[in-house]
């Protein structure tokens, strides 16, 4: 295996000249073309996180008429302006968004919509459209595309479990429990044989990936420090793991980590109020970490769900709906608010209509972010103006 | 390997069932799994546990009542009866002489999801869990529509908050998304009529029960058919449906032999179950008896629970507690009685991530060189102190059995036969690495080097699977 910086290279060009992927090798000999390589961190809010209660239309009348239990009153929200406001316990994400490195897209979602965690989520992670189904995740694609051979830590997920979205047909990626905790115990097993048996194949990468990733992490690790304290949560854990690998010059393109919690069919206000705040703590930690090692603006944080929920509510929550807000922290983002808000009285089902489909935010961190024609992992969909 | 411990292992969780199966054949064996007893008397630790509606509203009070210390200590004692449960659980699993009941139970256990974490009664996660046993290899049909009247459902999937006027879907959804005819086989408004069908069934004494007051009569239409219908009317139309069998059918054939199971598979194996009217014991027999004959071994990663008690099993180590197999199958993310949602472990590829697979090799190879598993060893911070079990560094016995009459490549050979499904020439050679041609096995030390052989095979890719 020979262990390249790629990803120094994806910045060196403009206008996503990388055709081939073999163009890769030849220039990933040389390290460091230029300083400060992109990378994209995504946090999953698993469950379906309510859109209308994070970013609200507190303004809106029918907002009150629809949702008479869990509707927030118009003194609580903050940083109100043009008809839109945050959860009172996104006080941290106001704060970002004032510093002008907080974006918020609107109505994000899908055409016929699916209100299936599992299917929804599936669907964001391999960017199909509804009808589709695709084995491998969208970022899986580009790091197929992008490696040459296989890359054990082109992407980072840091989860219990494995994420369909950097699943590829090579393992470019690992997932961590617990990067710290990560130690290398293995014989070299160099090369892979290939069976005539799928699952032993599986497990035949896997076992490889065990050698060849924790070693980079380890290095990694071993060169970056703790610098300010997180608070004491799981995604705070996670995100500062992330931000010591990117502080270490880990070098991954992706990172990707999630929090679950978000399903409120139940007892929402005090539930949701708890996830959120948990949101922006742990969020902010890592914008003032990245901020003080300068390195905020070579890091896209997207923060997303499967799906929103149901504008009017169930009583003391809400069922699953559809498009929601997404919003999109550092990377030299334009601090906007995109789109309309959203329109409660034209609804699908008693759900909100999306606007902006999630595979033109996509689109637009693959062009903008991270210098790769999105049409080669086979996004149709045109790219959304004004993010960076 | 050789097919009776494929089988032991795919219809239980070790390979103490394969002399059994050699001795008197798959179809006696099956056959006895199916007419196996099983015992339902409570579990003591669970005598004082509120179960009527009235003594859980007076167990709610007292709750609310004390002060801030004793309510940890109530919350600490429900952990710890929540913790028993499992260990409960786990014995049976360890000890059944036909454990194929318990592994079905574990199936259904991963269909009908329904955890403590989100019911927060032990004694209904009980009942649902007995209920599983006592209809393990019973009527599909029927099984869904009394798991659906549960206790631990109703509240699991908040129908507990479905009223008239209020109505909330998730039962409704699963119902048909997860439980049966899955998605895509049915509309948006499905799932909204199916939930005001089920609108007003809530807790009740021994099962749910509808409460007159919060039920919605109204006149409805679901899956095709208009009228006034309740909960096991939905569950009739269901079965109606011709997409039924299929979705259960292809569970199965994951749970025991083939992460991916073709759809010539499923279609056969499902057309003859709903011939069979939804039976499950004649569904199995078919599935097994001629799967058994078949080249198929390897195509299934082991869930965790296989991987540790075959473990305990091959070192011959009966001191390892139910706690701390089932602390390390959480470890590894498979949680009894707590599975992360609704939609069960997903098994297959799932089961294996970069690190869990260090984390089976960390734990074979402690196990290997005579030392206990313990909370230290999985390196993992408590993030709830309460169900950790206790750290213990005692030193075990650990001997595993092999032919002392044989040579190096014969003991090689019968503990692969015994352990991996394939061997290849690198393998091989590996092992006679580790077992060379002049090893003596009645020398003093050989029972080590024998398990310095199994350690590495444990550790192996080809391990992983059965």
């Amino acid at each position: 295996m020979n262990r390249r910086n790629f990803l120094s290279l994806t910045g060196t060009f403009t206008g996503g000249l990388l055709v081939l992927p073999e163009f890769l090798h030849a220039f990933g000999s040389q390290q460091n073309l230029i300083i400060g390589e992109q990378c994209v961190v995504f946090i999953q809010l698993n469950g379906g996180n309510d859109g209308l209660n994070t970013f609200i239309p507190y303004e809106n009348p029918l907002y009150y008429d629809l949702r008479p239990k869990i509707a927030l009153r118009k003194e609580t929200v903050i940083s109100a302006s043009n008809g839109m406001a945050f959860h009172p316990a996104l006080k941290s994400f106001a704060t970002m968004q004032q510093n002008g490195d907080l974006s918020v897209v609107q109505n994000v979602g899908y055409p016929e919509p699916v209100r299936s965690h599992f299917r929804s989520q599936e669907i964001w992670q391999t960017a199909s459209d509804s009808s589709q189904y695709i084995n491998e995740g969208w970022l899986g694609r580009y790091l197929d595309l992008q490696c040459k051979d296989h890359q054990p830590t082109a992407g980072i997920n840091i989860d219990a479990i494995d994420n369909l979205a950097l699943k590829g047909n090579e393992p470019n990626f690992i997932t961590v429990k617990d990067p710290n905790r990560f130690k290398v115990r293995t014989e070299n097993e160099e090369n892979i044989q290939l069976s005539t048996n799928p699952q032993l194949d599986f497990v035949r990468k896997i076992a490889n990936s065990v050698t060849e990733g924790s070693d980079e992490i380890q290095k990694a690790l071993a060169k970056s420090k703790a610098t300010i304290s997180y608070p004491k949560s799981g995604l705070s854990k996670n995100l500062e793991w992330i931000s010591r690998l990117i502080k270490g010059n880990l070098n991954s393109k992706v990172y990707y980590t999630s929090l679950g919690g978000f399903d409120t069919h139940d007892n929402q206000l005090a539930i949701h109020n708890n996830k959120l705040t948990e949101l922006n703590d742990a969020v902010f930690s890592f914008y003032q970490d990245l901020k003080q090692a300068q390195q905020l603006q070579n890091v896209t944080l997207v923060v997303f769900s499967e799906f929103g929920r149901r504008v009017k509510d169930n009583g003391n929550g809400t069922d699953h709906g559809t498009a929601a807000p997404m919003f999109i922290i550092g990377g030299n983002n334009k601090g906007k608010i995109i789109g309309n808000n959203p329109n409660l009285s034209n609804l699908d089902n008693g759900d909100l209509k999306h606007e902006i489909d999630f595979r033109s935010v996509y689109a637009s961190l693959l062009q903008n972010k991270l210098n790769f024609d999105y049409r080669k992992i086979g996004l149709n969909n045109t790219i959304l103006e004004g993010l960076f | 390997m050789n097919k009776n411990n494929l089988w032991s292992l795919r219809l239980g969780y070790t390979s103490k069932q394969a002399s059994v199966i050699a001795k008197i054949g798959i179809e006696k064996f099956l056959q006895l799994s199916f007419t196996s007893k099983f015992d339902s008397p409570l579990p003591s630790f669970l005598n004082d546990d509120p179960k009527t509606i009235a003594e859980l509203r007076e167990y709610r009070q007292t709750f609310k009542n004390a002060n801030t210390d004793e309510q940890k200590k109530f919350l600490k004692l429900q952990i710890k009866k929540g913790v028993e449960l499992k260990s409960w659980w786990i014995d049976k699993i360890k000890n059944e002489e036909f454990p194929l009941r318990e592994k079905m139970v574990c199936f259904w256990h991963n269909h009908f999801v329904s955890t403590i974490q989100k019911v927060k009664s032990n004694y209904w996660i009980y009942q649902h869990n007995q209920l599983l046993r006592e209809n393990a290899f019973g009527n599909f049909k029927e099984l869904t529509k009394k798991i659906v009247k549960t206790n631990a459902m109703v509240r699991y999937l908040d129908n507990v908050d479905n009223k008239k006027g209020k109505i909330n879907e998730n039962l409704s959804r699963e119902l048909l998304e997860l439980f049966t005819i899955g998605i895509g086989n049915y509309t948006e408004d499905d799932i909204k009529n199916g939930a005001k069908a089920l609108a007003g069934l809530g807790l009740g004494e021994n099962q749910a029960q509808y409460r007159p007051f919060f039920e919605d009569n109204d006149e409805i239409t679901y899956l095709g058919k208009t009228g006034n219908f309740k909960v096991d009317d939905l569950i009739d139309i269901i079965f109606d449906q011709p997409e039924i069998p299929f979705l259960i059918t292809k569970k199965i054939l994951k749970w025991f032999i083939y992460d991916t199971p073709s759809q010539e598979l499923v279609t056969y194996y499902g057309n003859y179950f709903k011939k069979q009217n939804f039976e499950i014991q004649p569904l199995m027999m078919k599935i097994f008896m001629e799967e058994f004959p078949k080249n198929n071994a390897g195509s299934k990663i082991k869930d965790p629970l296989v991987y540790i008690l075959q473990l305990s099993i091959e070192l011959q180590i009966p001191s390892i507690s139910n706690t701390m197999i089932g602390f390390f199958t959480k470890q590894q993310g498979m949680d009894l009685l707590n599975q992360p949602n609704v939609k069960g472990w997903d098994g297959g590829n799932s089961w294996l991530s970069s690190q869990i697979y260090l984390q089976r090799n960390n734990v074979s190879d402690l196990l290997c060189s005579g030392r206990n598993i313990n909370r230290k060893a999985f390196n993992q911070i408590p993030d709830e102190e309460e169900d950790q079990p206790k750290i213990s560094l005692e030193k075990i016995n650990v001997t595993i059995d092999f032919d002392s009459n044989g040579t190096n490549k014969k003991i090689i050979s019968e503990l692969c036969e015994r352990l991996v499904f394939n061997v290849d020439e690198l393998m091989q050679k590996d092992m006679e690495t580790i077992l060379k041609y002049d090893f003596d096995p009645k020398s003093e030390n050989a029972n080590q080097a024998v398990l310095r052989l199994f350690n590495f095979i444990t550790k192996t890719p080809e391990y992983q699977l059965i």
